[in-house]
C-alpha cells in the first residue's frame, strides 16, 4: 500500500506538471504516441511535414492574439484582417488580372488592370506590397484599439463589427472575385523551401518530389522569428509587463501609473499586424489575393489554440511559448481528425469540444495556482 | 533549393503508389450546397466503391485553405490518385499544381481551374449547354412578342467560378442572335448563394416588374425565383395569364417537376454521370499507366431539356433520375 507521503509527492509532481509551461507539449507528444499505432501515417515525415506547414501561419496570427487575450481582451476581426489584407496585397501585386472576372469590381481599372496592380515589376514592389498589406493590418488595429482604449467600447463588440464591416468591405472590393496571378517572389513566402531533405538511398536519378519534404521553409522562417519576437517583447520588456498588469487588473494598473490606453491600442495594433503577416503567409500558399480568406471557423481555430495553449480567457496569463505549443496541439489534433477520415462536421465538433474543454482545465489552473499559493 | 540526401529508409517509401486495381482515391470536395454536388458526390463514391477502390473522402466545407491542406494530408496518406471539386478556380490551380508535383495524379471534376494545361479536367461545355437552353426560351418568348422589345434577366453565378461565366456568355451568346427584339438583360447577382440572390432578385424585380425571360445560372435557384415571383402573381405555368418564359441550367431533380408542372421550360443539362464516369476512367488510367502529371480536358457537351423534348429525354436529366427515385419526397 503507498505511503501517504509518497501519494502526497506523487500528487504535487502531478500538479507541477499541469501547471508546467510545457503541459500542452507533454500532452501533444502523449497524444501523437496514442494514435500513432493506430494512425501510422501520422509519423510519416511527409506528415510531420504538413502538420508544420500548416503551423505556421496560425502561429503568427495566434501569436497576436495572445496579446490581446492576456489584456483578458478579445480580437475577432483577424479574420477581416486577413482578408482585406490579402486583397490589398494581391490588388497591389498582381502581376496580371482577367477583366472577366473582375469588370464589376471597384478595384478593377483603378487599381488593377489586365497588367496587373501598380507595384508588378516595380523595384522594391515586393517590399512595398508586403508593408501595405501590414499598415492595412496596423490601421485596423489602432481603430479597434482607440475605439476600446479611449471610448471604452467593449472589445467583443468593437472587433465584431470590424469582422462583420472590414469583411464586407474586402468583399465588395472585389465583388467576392480572388485576385490573381501573384509574384512567384510572393509565393515563394508562402510555400518556398530554403532546406528541403530526402530520406533513403539515392536508387534513381531523379527522386520523386513526394518523397523531397520541406524542412526549413520560409514560413517556418518568418513564423518563428515573429513568435522570437513576441516572445521578448512580451517577458523581457517593460511594455510585457505593462500587457500583464493591465490583464491581471486594469484599475490597479492605472493606479500603478501604467499608460493603459496606449498599450491597450499597441496590443490590438500587433493582433491586427500579426493578422495581416499571417494573411501573407495563407495568399502566397494560395497563389492569390482572396476576401474570403479567414471566414468561417478560422477564428475557431486561432482562439482555440491560444487557449489551448493555456493563456488564460480572464486575462493577466499568457505566454508566446504556451501559444506555439497550443498551436502545435490544434494542428495535430485537426491532422489526426483528418487521418481518421472524421467528417468536416465531426471534426469542428471535436475542435469545439477541446476548446472547451482547455477552457476548463484554465480554470482549474487557476484554482490550483491560488490554493498553492494560500 | 537545396535537398539533404540522408541515409535510410523509412515509412513514406511505403506510400508510393499502389497497383490502380486496388487504388486510394482522395476524394476532395468544397461542400455538398446543391443537389448537383450531393448526386455527383454519390455517383464517385459508390462507383469507386463498387470497383473496389478505397475512397478517402474530405470536405472543405467551402474553405480553401483547408482544402489545401486536406490535399496535403492526402499526399502524405499515400494515395494513388486525387478527384476534386474544387472551391473555386483559382484554388483549382494551386491544389492542382500541389498534387502534380508530388506526383500524384489528379482529376478536377466540373468545376475547371482558371488555367486548363493541368490536370484531367473534365468540364461541362457551359456557354454551349446555356445557350442551348436559352435559344428555347428565347423562341418560346418571341412566340407571343408585341413590337416592344422582350425584357430579359439573368442570375448570373459567382464569376470567381469559370461555370457561372460559361453560363453567362451562352445565355448573351443565345439572346444577342435577335438583335433589338430583345433589350438589355438584367443582370442579377447570386454569387451561388440563395440569401444573396433573393435580395437581389426582389430588388430587380421591383424596379423592373415587366420581366419576359428569365434565366437562372444554376436550377438550384428556381424556389428562390418562386418566392420572389409568387407574391407578384409572376409564378405562373405556361398557357396561364402572367407567365414568365422560364429556364436553368444544371438539369436538377426541382427543374425536371419545374418543367412536368410547366411552371419552367427549360433546363440545360450538365450530363452527371458521364462526367464522373470520364474523372473516374481517366484517374485510374493515370494510375494503372503510372503517369503522374496527365493533362486532359474531357467536355461534356450537355444537352437543353426542354418542355417540346422531355418525353423522350427525360431519362437523359440526373435530376429527372433522382425525381422518379423519389428525391424529392425524402
Amino acid at each position: 500500500m503507498a505511503r501517504p507521503g509518497s501519494v502526497t509527492r506523487l500528487g504535487r509532481r502531478l500538479g507541477d506538471l499541469f501547471l508546467s509551461d510545457y503541459f500542452v507539449l507533454y500532452l501533444t507528444l502523449a497524444y501523437v504516441l496514442v494514435l500513432v499505432p493506430f494512425l501510422p501515417t501520422l509519423s510519416n515525415p511527409a506528415n510531420v511535414s504538413n502538420i508544420l506547414s500548416n503551423m505556421w501561419p496560425l502561429l503568427v496570427v495566434a501569436v497576436g492574439q495572445t496579446f490581446v487575450l492576456t489584456i483578458a481582451g478579445i480580437d475577432l476581426s483577424q479574420g477581416a484582417v486577413i482578408g482585406l489584407a490579402s486583397v490589398v496585397g494581391g490588388a497591389l501585386l498582381a502581376v496580371g488580372g482577367s477583366g472577366a472576372v473582375l469588370e464589376n469590381a471597384p478595384l478593377w481599372g483603378t487599381i488593377l488592370t489586365e497588367e496587373g496592380g501598380p507595384l508588378a515589376g516595380v523595384p522594391l514592389g515586393l517590399a512595398l506590397g508586403i508593408g501595405a498589406m501590414l499598415l492595412t493590418g496596423a490601421l485596423i488595429g489602432a481603430a479597434n484599439g482607440i475605439s476600446i482604449a479611449y471610448l471604452n467600447m467593449p472589445p467583443f463588440m468593437v472587433t465584431l463589427v470590424g469582422l462583420i464591416g472590414i469583411g464586407a468591405f474586402a468583399i465588395w472590393l472585389t465583388q467576392s472575385e480572388n485576385i490573381r496571378p501573384l509574384p512567384e517572389s510572393f509565393i515563394e513566402l508562402g510555400k518556398g523551401d530554403i532546406v528541403s531533405v530526402y530520406l533513403g538511398a539515392q536508387d534513381e536519378p531523379r527522386i520523386p518530389r513526394r518523397q523531397i519534404f520541406s524542412f526549413i521553409t520560409y514560413p517556418a522562417v518568418i513564423a518563428i522569428a515573429i513568435a522570437i519576437a513576441a516572445h521578448i517583447l512580451l517577458s523581457r520588456t517593460v511594455f510585457g509587463r505593462y500587457v500583464y498588469a493591465i490583464g491581471a487588473n486594469r484599475r490597479a494598473a492605472e493606479i500603478s501609473g501604467v499608460p493603459v490606453k496606449r498599450i491597450v491600442v499597441a496590443v490590438f495594433v500587433i493582433s491586427a499586424v500579426c493578422a495581416a503577416a499571417g494573411s501573407i503567409l495563407y495568399s502566397a500558399r494560395l497563389e492569390a489575393g482572396r476576401p474570403t480568406l479567414g471566414d468561417g471557423a478560422f477564428l475557431l481555430d486561432v482562439i482555440g489554440a491560444v487557449v489551448i495553449g493555456g493563456t488564460s480567457l480572464f486575462g493577466g496569463k499568457g505566454k508566446v511559448l504556451w501559444t506555439v505549443f497550443g498551436v502545435l496541439f490544434f494542428v495535430v489534433l485537426s491532422n489526426t481528425l483528418n487521418l481518421m477520415n472524421l467528417s468536416s462536421f465531426h471534426i469542428d465538433m471535436v475542435k469545439g469540444a477541446v476548446i472547451l474543454a482547455a477552457a476548463l482545465l484554465d480554470v482549474l489552473r487557476t484554482r490550483l495556482m491560488r490554493e498553492r499559493a494560500a | 533549393m537545396k535537398i539533404l540526401i540522408a541515409a535510410g529508409t523509412l515509412a513514406a517509401v511505403a506510400a508510393i503508389a499502389t497497383p490502380a486495381s486496388a487504388a486510394n482515391i482522395c476524394f476532395a470536395f468544397q461542400d455538398l450546397e446543391t443537389e448537383f454536388w450531393v448526386a455527383g458526390h454519390q455517383a464517385i463514391t459508390a462507383t469507386l466503391e463498387e470497383k473496389g477502390h478505397t475512397v478517402i473522402e474530405r470536405n472543405a466545407n467551402e474553405d480553401a485553405n483547408r482544402q489545401l491542406e486536406q490535399v496535403r494530408d492526402c499526399i502524405a496518406q499515400g494515395v494513388d490518385g486525387i478527384i476534386i471539386i474544387p472551391q473555386d478556380g483559382e484554388s483549382a490551380v494551386t491544389i492542382v499544381k500541389e498534387a502534380q508535383e508530388n506526383d500524384v495524379p489528379i482529376a478536377v471534376f466540373n468545376r475547371p481551374p482558371s488555367d486548363l494545361s493541368r490536370g484531367i479536367v473534365v468540364v461541362a461545355d457551359n456557354a454551349s449547354i446555356a445557350s442551348q437552353a436559352v435559344d428555347f426560351l428565347a423562341e418560346k418568348a418571341l412566340e407571343n412578342a408585341g413590337d416592344a422589345p422582350l425584357q430579359p434577366l439573368i442570375l448570373v453565378g459567382d464569376l470567381g467560378d469559370p461555370n457561372a461565366v460559361g453560363r453567362k456568355e451562352g445565355f448573351y451568346t443565345a439572346i444577342e442572335k435577335h438583335g433589338d427584339k430583345f433589350a438589355a438583360p438584367i443582370e442579377v447577382a447570386t454569387e451561388w448563394d440563395a440569401a444573396t440572390a433573393l435580395a437581389n432578385l426582389e430588388a430587380a424585380v421591383t424596379a423592373n416588374p415587366d420581366i419576359d425571360l428569365v434565366f437562372t445560372s444554376s436550377d438550384f435557384l428556381f424556389p428562390t425565383i418562386r418566392s420572389v415571383f409568387e407574391p407578384r402573381g409572376m409564378w405562373k405555368k405556361a398557357g396561364e395569364d402572367g407567365h414568365v418564359v422560364m429556364g436553368g441550367l444544371d438539369g436538377d431533380a426541382t427543374a425536371c417537376q419545374l418543367i412536368k408542372d410547366t411552371y419552367v421550360d427549360a433546363t440545360g443539362v450538365q450530363d452527371l454521370y458521364f462526367e464522373a464516369d470520364q474523372a473516374l476512367n481517366a484517374i485510374l488510367k493515370a494510375i494503372e499507366d503510372g503517369e503522374y502529371a496527365p493533362n486532359e480536358v474531357i467536355a461534356d457537351p450537355g444537352f437543353a431539356l426542354t418542355s417540346a423534348n422531355i418525353g423522350e429525354r427525360e431519362k437523359d436529366m440526373w435530376g429527372c433520375v433522382l425525381l422518379a427515385d423519389g428525391f424529392l419526397d425524402k
